[in-house]
């Protein structure tokens, strides 16, 4: 623009300027409007969106997908398309060309005219670079969403697509019974990790799940998904399970809610794939929940696979041990059955244990009580051990993981006899799987899990030793060393611990207690059940400390007594004193409980009309019979065989629930064989139902 | 008595000059693309009404930050009202500049007389963006933390310089308190200083040279 256009562009802006408004209050009121109209859209943005404010800022947190204000999402997106060493052109250099030649556009385009169209140089190069701002700002708000909104898939596929799809893609080929648990854990082949410190016992499973059927993550999602959480599935019994399915309705924890037949809304394949996503890929815990409570961590079968795949899957009386009175030598049987008992005592019997025994029982030494007991074991020949058909209830493939595992664990050792000692000592506070629960002894507070790998790095074997031994009276945990009056040895304890260790290489379960174990409504027989039974007997019957029963104990001391001892303790033995664990309620029950034991009847219960054959039965036949029915043994099929049969009938006694080995098993205070049901214990109602009903007199209603 | 008062005042400010110099001045009939000058002042208003207000609250320190802004959404009076206005008027105002700015490149209006006007905007824009940059990390939640992390990386990458760029803007290798003082300071003292000079510029000389006029398809060229 020279001097001439200048000073005419001057005399055109004078004439306009002449012709137009004054700005006060022409242009200052179109101003007035835009500005107020401006704030009410602000306010309402205010008022219905609010200023965001995310979590706390956090440092270590690596997860989070940083996203600028919106304004700068287009240099966000235009960074993409710089790799590497190019990011420098991409968010330095090009911004900065453009900001310059902005800069200086009055000095580039000096020309008089002013129409859009007459200055397609400038107009167009802008409008490219607007609309490339408005396409890149686009693409970035698209491709990733804001971190705020997630989607609730599928947490199972999405725990596989982020752990294993970079190797493995979308599907993984596996073996017919391969330990998948254990490959993911350990990561057993070249390149792969082992898993173990990133994901819990309980996702590995359910990835394990998911890699064995795919389908049955979605089948999950679509039907159980709104209800269940895969990880309290999966360490359910297979059994519940496959009746929950085939049942319908009729399984009695769904029968008070709207879900649909099951056996009819899912086709017989979709159901094997569902079973197989959540209970097929882990044999290890097949065997804990279905087989453990028989035969320990570990079983001998000198078979082949194929015979110990039968002998599992068509169940029976499979164990049927000869009496061996006349095979051996009085001699023998002594060397024998002190072996059993102790096997440190003799250990030049292990020769002769090998020859005679190892075929049936491998390396695991049977249980037995006492020298005496071993040796009517030996001589008669053991009472046979049922089992249930278990074809009926597991898919092929868990049927392939349960062989496959109980192969691997044929390899016995002192590890099983420290389960054993400890499903019999620690279990029913600290759970089969070391766990925790809720604290029975102490109302709201729960046990933490001792199985953690966090809670076995921090504990030397001493500490672990003296813990047991000595107790932990502050949590309710009574001394179990015999130097402290408790009833295990310090070899016992040894063993405890060894099995404890055990857990080491393998958590077992990572569950938080209050997920894993529903809340338990301590009843005082259970207080009592979980408290009192180690020293007292489970039927007041004395052992380390008095008798309940005896008349001298129930006639020379006041309630207030019994109270007090039960609350303060008494310092010269080994009663610690409760008052801090329980409340003056719950000691108050107890005191109750004892006065009743001198009494014949106990009546722990609501004495309404139970029927047997519409309560009792039903839970009978949906938890007992597919092992105890006609397989021997305890019959609970109808109402004759649940009063007299059984190697120890009769188990139910009429008007005593407390004296019904029964009700001792479905508690697990019965410490002779373990809790019943194995694996999943019935539920708080069906046991008070069960309890009722003998107390009101097991009529057959 | 209202006139005596104000011949009074006048004979003291001249103010009926700059009354007449400023609001009785003719100016061309023009659309309404020409208010998006004067709604982005309007938002500088607001951004700076509430900007102070945010201050009597707000405290720069990683320990406080984020609960002071949580004080100030959830506990006081309206608080939520003059936060929501700085947050939106911060989004509004990189709207209105951008418009505005094209409203400028279209009709031509940066030409002869008006190029120092221009300048001012371009720089003026450029504050407006840093405006944008420090106020986002204040609120210290992880939004900010991160989006800025990432920000100021980028600044950390032009060779030779980078290094010491990100040094700069960070307070140290690391985001720290350091950033967020720094940040702090930047947004609520150096930018509004340079803001307000320019601004100040800006509607002195838009008052000077008069809005420009819409351009019409024939022009008449000497070229």
């Amino acid at each position: 623009m020279n001097e001439k256009e200048q000073k005419e562009y001057l005399q055109e802006y004078k004439k306009e300027k002449e012709k137009g408004v004054p700005f006060f209050p022409d242009i200052l009121f179109k101003d007035a409007v835009v500005s107020l109209l401006l704030f009410v859209i602000l306010v309402a943005l205010a008022y219905f969106l609010g200023a965001p404010l995310e979590e706390r800022a956090n440092p270590a947190n690596t997860d989070y997908t940083p996203r600028p204000e919106w304004y700068f999402l287009f240099l966000f997106q235009l960074l993409k398309y710089f790799p590497g060493k190019l990011e420098v052109l991409g968010v330095v250099v090009l911004p900065s060309i453009v900001l310059l030649l902005l800069f200086i556009l009055p000095l580039i385009d000096r020309s008089p005219r002013r129409h859009f169209l007459n200055r397609l140089s400038v107009t167009i190069p802008t409008t490219i670079i607007v609309a490339g701002i408005v396409v890149l700002t686009y693409l970035s708000a698209r491709e990733a969403p804001p971190p705020s909104v997630t989607e609730k898939g599928d947490p199972i596929a999405s725990l596989y697509a982020e752990n294993c799809s970079a190797c493995h893609g979308t599907s993984i080929e596996v073996k017919p019974g391969a330990n998948l648990h254990n490959i993911i854990a350990e990561g057993n082949h070249d390149g792969m990790p082992a898993w173990s410190a990133d994901l819990t016992s309980d996702e590995i499973d359910a990835l394990a799940g998911f890699i064995t059927s795919p389908g049955g993550s979605q089948l999950f999602n679509q039907n159980c998904g709104s209800c269940h959480v895969v990880e309290e599935l999966v360490e359910g019994s297979p059994m519940d399970l496959k009746q929950a399915l085939e049942n319908g309705v009729s399984f009695l924890p769904h029968a008070s809610v709207q879900i649909p037949d099951w056996n009819t809304a899912l086709s017989l394949e979709n159901r094997t794939t569902l079973l197989n996503f959540l209970v097929a890929p882990d044999g290890q815990r097949l065997f804990a929940t279905n087989c453990s409570t028989c035969h320990g961590s570990s079983l001998a079968f000198a078979g082949s696979d194929k015979e110990l795949r039968q002998v599992i899957s068509q169940g029976g009386k499979h164990l049927d041990m000869p009496g061996w009175k006349e095979q051996v030598t009085p001699e023998q049987l002594d060397q024998l059955s002190s072996y059993i008992v102790d096997p440190g005592s003799a250990p030049q019997t292990q020769a002769l244990f090998q020859e005679l025994c190892s075929s049936c029982h491998g390396e695991q030494i049977p249980q037995a009580d006492s020298i005496e007991s071993a040796r009517q074991i030996i001589e008669s020949g053991g009472p046979h051990r049922t089992m249930p058909v278990w074809g009926n209830f597991l898919t092929t493939e868990q049927l392939d993981a349960l062989v496959s595992f109980t192969r691997q664990s044929m390899e016995g050792n002192s590890v099983a006899v420290g389960q054993t000692l400890f499903s019999q000592h620690c279990a029913a506070c600290h759970g089969a799987l070391g766990e925790g629960g809720p604290n029975p002894t102490k109302a709201g507070d729960i046990i933490a899990p001792i199985s953690s790998a966090e809670y076995l790095k921090t504990r030397d074997d001493i500490t672990l030793m003296s813990i047991i031994s000595q107790g932990q009276p502050n949590f309710g945990m009574s001394p179990f060393g015999t130097s402290n009056g408790g009833p295990l040895k310090d070899d016992d304890i040894e063993t405890i611990v060894g099995f404890i260790r055990s857990w080491e290489t393998k958590p077992p379960v990572e569950l938080p207690p209050e997920v894993a174990v529903p809340v338990l409504n301590e009843k005082p027989i259970q207080l009592y059940a979980f408290v009192c039974a180690q020293c007292h007997g489970v039927a007041g019957e004395g052992g380390v400390g008095p008798e309940f029963q005896s008349v001298d104990f129930q006639s020379q001391r006041t309630d207030q007594e019994i109270f007090d001892s039960i609350n303060i303790g008494h310092g010269s033995t080994a009663m610690i004193g409760w008052g801090d664990i329980l409340s003056a309620d719950q000691i108050a029950q107890l005191v109750a409980l004892i006065r009743s034991f001198k009494q014949t009847t106990v009546s722990s219960g609501s004495p309404d009309n139970v029927s047997f054959s519409k309560g009792v039965l039903p839970i009978f036949e949906a938890h007992c019979t597919s092992c105890h029915g006609s397989l021997g043994g305890w019959d609970g099929s109808n109402y004759a065989s649940v009063m007299e049969s059984g190697n120890n009938s009769p188990v139910i006694i009429a008007g005593d629930p407390q004296a019904s080995l029964l009700v001792q098993k479905l508690f697990g205070i019965q410490t002779t064989g373990g809790s019943m049901p194995p694996g999943t214990p019935l539920t708080q109602e069906e046991i008070d139902l069960i309890v009722s009903w003998i107390a009101a007199g097991a009529a057959d209603n | 008595m209202a006139t005596r008062f104000s011949n009074w005042l006048d004979a003291r400010t001249g103010w009926r000059n700059v009354w007449d110099g400023i609001f009785l001045r003719k100016v061309p009939k023009v659309n309404w693309l020409y208010t998006l000058g004067s709604a982005s002042l309007f938002i500088v208003v607001n951004q700076v009404v509430t900007g102070i207000l945010l201050t009597i609250y707000y405290v720069p320190t990683p320990d406080h930050a984020y609960d002071s802004v949580q004080y100030i959404t959830t506990q006081v009076a309206l608080g939520w009202l003059i936060r929501g206005l700085h947050h939106w008027g911060a989004s509004a105002m990189v709207v209105l500049v951008f418009l505005h700015m094209l409203r400028v490149i279209f009709l031509g209006s940066y030409k002869f007389p008006r190029e120092v006007t221009w300048f001012s905007g371009v720089v003026l824009f450029l504050v407006v963006i840093g405006f944008g940059f420090t106020g986002y990390l204040l609120p210290w939640d992880e939004k900010a933390y991160w989006a800025t992390t990432v920000g100021t990386q980028i600044a950390g990458t032009p060779p030779l310089i980078g290094d010491l760029a990100l040094r700069i803007l960070r307070g140290g290798e690391e985001l720290t308190a350091m950033t967020l003082a720094r940040f702090f300071g930047i947004h609520i003292w150096v930018l509004p200083a340079i803001l307000l000079g320019l601004v100040g510029l800006h509607v002195y000389l838009v008052i000077k040279h008069g809005i420009s006029t819409t351009p019409k398809r024939e022009e008449n060229s000497h070229e």
